[in-house]
């Protein structure tokens, strides 16, 4: 077991240099953060204190635009990567189980998706903090009861989102175990984000349908499909509400993403087991 | 494979409604046939994708757009789309109804030749008929924040800045005042406006109650304010000592 372990790691800290490396993710990560520091030119409409919550919702859709994005096409570069190198056999000849090979590549994009995560709330943390100590200087009465964001917050989406972006890496490498290239990967991938975003619609629409085979067809996608919904807590967060974000829902929110994507990766290697390399 | 998976929604489907409940407790429905005909397809997609609140910032950023070009019918379709899409956001409605009780009239008046061709009756019931569109907004929005006292505050400002209404005003100060959180000015404003309509006597019983109400540490309840009006208000009414 703890062989197991150290595989996966080596394997995990491997896919994580080579991660790092890429091209994809250096462009995607300026990107990101050239965008949300361009946010700040929202001062220029003179919303007064509510310029922040531009900003706030500004960076939140970034990181989960981008987030995505990154998810999908790191997972599939880098599973593809080992597969079309060849780096894949000469990696299985060796002890190493097909499931650590998946593991080891799934955290390894993982703790990149962290990396990633972490720099945009950093961002967005700062630029929220510089952007409120100025309108605290400006808007003496509108900011009277004095600071109102909850800086943690912005860091509690990032983990959220963080959560999120596992089942999509794991979904992404269930797809690419049995597709034959890494745009096919992409491709259905990121058709099953949006099913995935937009299901908790279908389940909706579905109680009023009149075809049983049409609800039951919905129904099965239901079930099938993990609910990304549950992750936009975006609006609970940051900003005083009523309803605050109990740390339960982080709980359930946490073994939701993660007996997905565990069910994800099983899957993905019940695949690449019979898959001829 | 689909065994597992329908397995695991199974066992997860507990979590996900829990997850579920704690993300509706907490945020508005959206209303999405009601703004169904302004949004294109891929709009609708990305609003129902968890964009909504970025998407509705950036209508309102058009909406400003509309509002320097003085677009009345773009104003009207991008305030409804605003709030539909997120109703949460008080300062969304609060805005949104300026424009309309403010702004709107004169666009109208001036579009319709300006004040020199328009009668004033004709310019007043403009005014009216905007400030009656801008009060059928906020009763929207005070559907989503029954509690918030700047919306009652906004109805009360356009009774009585655009619609010289003082009593009307003045109803409205005073439920304002009555709800949590509400400024302290909202009670006097409704004291003020009783003594201009001449109802001194209820104004004084009035601010007698308030000022041993308020606290005497803040200074934004302004006690001291509240006690010299009162003994203006004696002075004014003559009372007796022995009544004061």
């Amino acid at each position: 077991m703890i062989n197991s372990l150290q595989r996966i790691h080596w394997i995990a800290a491997n896919t994580f240099l080579e991660a790092v490396r890429q091209k994809f993710f250096h462009a995607l990560l300026l990107l990101s953060l050239a965008l949300l520091g361009s946010s700040v030119f929202f001062q220029q409409f003179n919303f007064g204190s509510n310029e922040l919550k531009f900003l706030t919702d500004f960076g939140f859709a970034a990181i989960l635009f981008f987030g995505s994005i990154l998810s999908i096409v790191l997972s599939t570069q880098l599973f593809f990567n080992e597969l079309e190198d060849r780096t894949a056999l000469t990696l299985l000849a060796k002890p190493v189980h097909k499931l650590e090979f998946l593991a080891g590549k799934f955290f390894g994009a993982y703790a990149l998706m962290f990396c990633f995560t972490f720099a945009l709330s950093l961002l967005l943390a700062v630029l929220l903090f510089w952007r409120e100590t100025i309108l605290i200087s400006q808007l003496a009465d509108g900011l009277a009861d004095g600071r109102l964001i909850r800086y943690g917050d912005v860091f509690v989406f990032g983990l959220v989102q963080w959560l999120k972006f596992a089942v999509i890496s794991a979904m992404t490498l269930f797809i690419g175990s049995f597709a034959q290239t890494n745009l096919f990967t992409i491709v259905v991938s990121f058709f099953a984000l949006i099913i995935c975003q937009l299901q908790y619609i279908a389940r909706e629409a579905y109680v009023g349908i009149e075809s049983s085979l049409a609800r039951g067809i919905l129904h099965l996608l239901g079930w099938i499909f993990p609910n990304f919904q549950i992750f936009n807590l975006g609006e609970q967060l940051v900003y005083p509400v009523e309803q605050p974000l109990a740390l339960s829902t982080l709980a359930w929110l946490a073994a939701y993403a993660g007996s997905y994507s565990l069910a994800f990766l099983l899957l993905a290697q019940l695949n690449f087991r019979n898959r001829e390399l | 494979m689909l065994l597992l998976l329908l397995g695991l929604a199974r066992v997860m489907r507990p979590v996900e409604q829990r997850a579920q409940a704690a993300l509706s407790a907490a945020q508005s429905d959206l209303a999405l046939s009601q703004i169904e005909g302004t949004l294109g397809q891929g709009i609708i997609l990305a609003v129902l994708g968890g964009f909504r609140t970025i998407l509705a910032d950036f209508s309102w950023i058009r909406l400003n757009a509309a509002w320097e070009q003085k677009a009345h019918g773009e104003l009207d379709a991008l305030i409804r789309l605003v709030t539909t899409l997120e109703p949460d956001s008080v300062y969304f409605w609060i805005n949104s109804a300026r424009m309309l009780a403010y702004d709107v009239p004169h666009w109208r008046i001036d579009a319709a030749g300006g004040a020199s061709v328009l009668s004033a009756t004709q310019q007043r019931e403009i005014v009216e008929e905007q400030a009656q569109h801008a009060f059928a907004l906020l009763a929207r929005a005070r559907q989503f924040h029954p509690l918030d006292s700047k919306l009652h505050l906004e109805v009360a400002q356009i009774y009585l800045i655009r619609l010289q209404d003082h009593a009307a005003a003045g109803e409205w100060f005073l439920q304002a005042s009555q709800l949590p959180a509400a400024p302290y000015y909202a009670a006097r404003r409704h004291a003020d406006l009783l003594q201009l309509q001449g109802l001194n006597q209820q104004a004084y019983l009035f601010l007698k109650q308030l000022h041993q109400k308020l606290p005497d540490e803040d200074p934004y309840a302004q006690k001291n304010i509240v006690l010299e009006r009162i003994q203006q208000l004696e002075a004014s009414m003559q009372l007796p000592a022995g009544l004061r």
